[in-house]
């Protein structure tokens, strides 16, 4: 085809991209929406911190062993109880009782829990999508066949089927990584399936079809990319869940290894050791925690509410 | 009748489930990395040792066998006997133990969150765009985004720590039992196992406050986050029956706006807020391993996380049971209820 348009006779290409962009109702409707932009903000600024983490800290005393911090500390006070000091302007968000700074650690954390939000919702979203069109398109027993097995994995609240899942793989971040996505492959395999059955019904498939195009040419041309909308406020809504649900492997001790400044094992180490004695511990990674899911809450509300109508029925 | 005939549908549907779960408990057992001869007879023991173990709990039968076997244990309750969380207990008993605590403070919990939730929902929907709703929305989003693991060591330092208002670890003041006996000052328990309950039938006023204030923090906790939950619920659902035709038929017919909301609008907004409340309960469970971990409470949660830590693996595969089983169960009545509530919904 040389005539570089698409089925509805739009163009294609950066700029047929931005002028859809421009026309989109999702994203102008989005837009508008107050809440959306502060999450999407929030999500923003929690990612900056995250690349500067990367950048800048990784590798650093604060977030390997606590011999530098201890070591500037001894000089300041000759005082080795200061290994826990609490917030103060040298360290924002206190010491964590090895002398390591509580601050950069958490903003490390950031990065680990972005990273790995990321590869967790990733991967689900396209293992989801697979499944939930092959299931779609082909009905029958292959729908059965996925769906009912989606059913079983959907017969677990989600923590206690990774949890299930981490006892047979074994425990350790990238387990917990596989667990969750396996805990929520179904979700998106169930958002997408009903999508594209709702897609399928348009005639545009049937003369697509007509025209003699192959299977694989009607779903990836037209069916994936007219069910995209859903998939991306699924991704939206569950990549806060998603770190909630690692942050509490780790917390549980299944997932980072001991020491890691995630924030799930920070906010474990805080409960068991600095619950009566040192707030600050458990305190600030919570709190980056909850806030960055409030992010990624805010706008999914925000996207799922400026979703075509007929998409929305497809999302729980 | 076709509400019957949904019931039955709706039972069968459940044999290919819970045939599933028990699938993946079994392979929890089997395909897992560590060997439970070896756990089962100890690091010290001879190899010769850990192959008589082997034998004696049939782990050298083929697998199909073993499969057998299991669903045929399972399905008479036969769950095994823990080998390292507390050896030689059958796994029956610590569940039987530990399932009323976990469902206790998950009852608690949702009450809480029922009672607070539904006015708000409500509350925020007859008021749309006001202040009350901004503020509910916003406050409702947040309720869903904190997680348990960080509110209960809030609250824990705020209301025990700083203030000395509540007491943090376990169900009840530790004066009150010996440990496992459940011995009640020299009384066997009229044991439902829910310790507000109990307390209450031994007549034990001061036990029973004891209970009631160990299960403050946990309970308003949960009751926070499922609060934040049925309000968004209730008022998206409010708003969508609001439009409904029915309702603008009740106002043409010159009916009052306050019982046109109570008896037509609340009425029908209720039905999709039910399945919200029982999928809740379901997901509270699930949580109750956070929970219980960060109270000390020991429920089934903090015992499956007990045993997946030292490898207990009858224990890990009758906790995952029980709670898929409760999980199961709690969606079928709720999806039962609905379907009397909503007779379309049985097409």
């Amino acid at each position: 085809m040389s005539t570089h348009t698409h089925a509805n006779g739009r163009k294609r290409g950066i700029r047929g991209l931005l002028a859809r962009i421009r026309d989109s109702q999702f994203l102008s409707e989005l837009a508008s929406n107050r809440l959306a932009i502060v999450g999407l903000l929030i999500i923003a600024t929690i990612a900056g911190l995250a690349i500067y983490a990367r950048v800048f800290i990784g590798g650093l005393p604060p977030l390997t062993d606590g011999q530098y911090e201890a070591i500037t500390l001894s000089n300041l006070s000759g005082n080795s109880d200061m290994a826990e000091a609490p917030p103060s302007l040298r360290y924002p968000f206190g010491l964590d009782g090895q002398a390591r700074s509580i601050f950069p650690r958490v903003m490390y954390g950031a990065w680990l829990a972005l990273k790995w939000g990321t590869v967790t919702v990733g991967a689900s979203t396209v293992l989801g999508v697979g499944l939930g069109i092959l299931a779609a398109y082909y009905g029958d027993i292959v729908d059965n066949v996925i769906m009912r097995t989606m059913d079983v994995l959907l017969a677990f609240p989600s923590l206690l089927l990774a949890l299930a899942l981490v006892a047979i793989f074994g425990t350790g971040l990238q387990n917990a990584v596989i667990a969750l996505v396996l805990v929520y492959t179904p979700r998106f395999a169930r958002v997408v399936r009903g999508a594209a059955l709702k897609v399928m019904e348009d005639e545009y498939i049937d003369a697509t079809v007509a025209l003699g195009a192959t299977d694989f040419r009607v779903l990836v041309r037209h069916v994936i990319p007219n069910c995209l909308a859903p998939v991306t406020v699924q991704s939206t809504l569950n990549f806060g869940l998603a770190i909630i649900d690692l942050a509490a492997l780790s917390f549980l001790g299944f997932g980072a290894e001991a020491g890691t400044p995630s924030w799930g094992w920070m906010l474990s180490n805080g409960v068991e050791y600095g619950l009566h004695s040192a707030w600050w511990w458990a305190f600030f990674p919570g709190l980056f925690l909850a806030l960055t899911v409030l992010g990624f809450n805010l706008l999914g509300d925000g996207m799922r509410d400026a979703l075509d109508p007929r998409m929305r029925d497809a999302i729980d | 009748m076709a509400s019957k005939w949904f019931v039955v549908k709706r039972l069968l549907l459940l044999v290919p489930v819970l045939l599933g779960v028990a699938t993946l408990v079994f392979a929890v057992l089997h395909i897992s990395p560590g060997d439970p001869a070896r756990v089962m007879a100890g690091q010290r023991a001879s190899q010769e040792q850990v192959e008589m173990v082997r034998q004696e709990i049939g782990l050298s039968d083929p697998i199909w066998v073993q499969y057998g076997r299991f669903l045929a244990d399972t399905a008479q309750l036969k769950l095994g006997e823990s080998y390292v969380l507390r050896p030689n207990q059958s796994v029956a008993s610590i569940l039987k133990n530990s399932i009323p605590t976990t469902i206790e403070l998950a009852v608690y919990g949702q009450l809480i969150g029922i009672l607070l939730g539904l006015p708000l929902g409500v509350i925020s929907a007859i008021k749309q765009d006001s202040i009350t709703d901004h503020i509910t929305r916003i406050g409702a989003l947040t309720g869903i985004s904190v997680p348990i693991f960080w509110s209960g060591p809030i609250v824990i330092i705020l209301f025990s720590v700083t203030l000395g208002i509540f007491p943090t670890n376990g169900r009840i003041a530790q004066q009150y039992f010996l440990s496992d006996t459940w011995l009640f000052f020299g009384h066997e328990l009229p044991r439902t196992g829910l310790i507000t309950l109990d307390t209450l039938l031994l007549a034990r006023y001061d036990a029973f406050v004891s209970a009631v204030r160990h299960l403050v923090l946990p309970a308003s906790v949960i009751g926070f986050y499922s609060m934040a939950l049925i309000s968004r619920m209730m008022r998206s659902s409010m708003l969508e029956v609001v439009r409904q035709d029915y309702i603008r038929t009740a106002r043409a017919k010159g009916q009052g706006e306050r019982i046109t909301f109570l008896k037509h609008g609340l009425k029908n907004a209720f039905i999709p807020v039910i399945t919200v409340i029982g999928i809740q309960f379901g997901t509270l469970l699930g949580g109750a391993v956070l929970t219980e971990t960060v109270f000390g409470i020991e429920g089934i949660g903090m015992i499956l996380v007990d045993a997946i830590d030292v490898g207990d693996y009858p224990v890990v595969q009758g906790t995952v049971l029980v709670f898929a089983l409760l999980f199961t169960l709690v969606n079928l009545g709720v999806d039962i209820t609905y379907s009397y509530l909503d007779p379309r919904i049985q097409q």
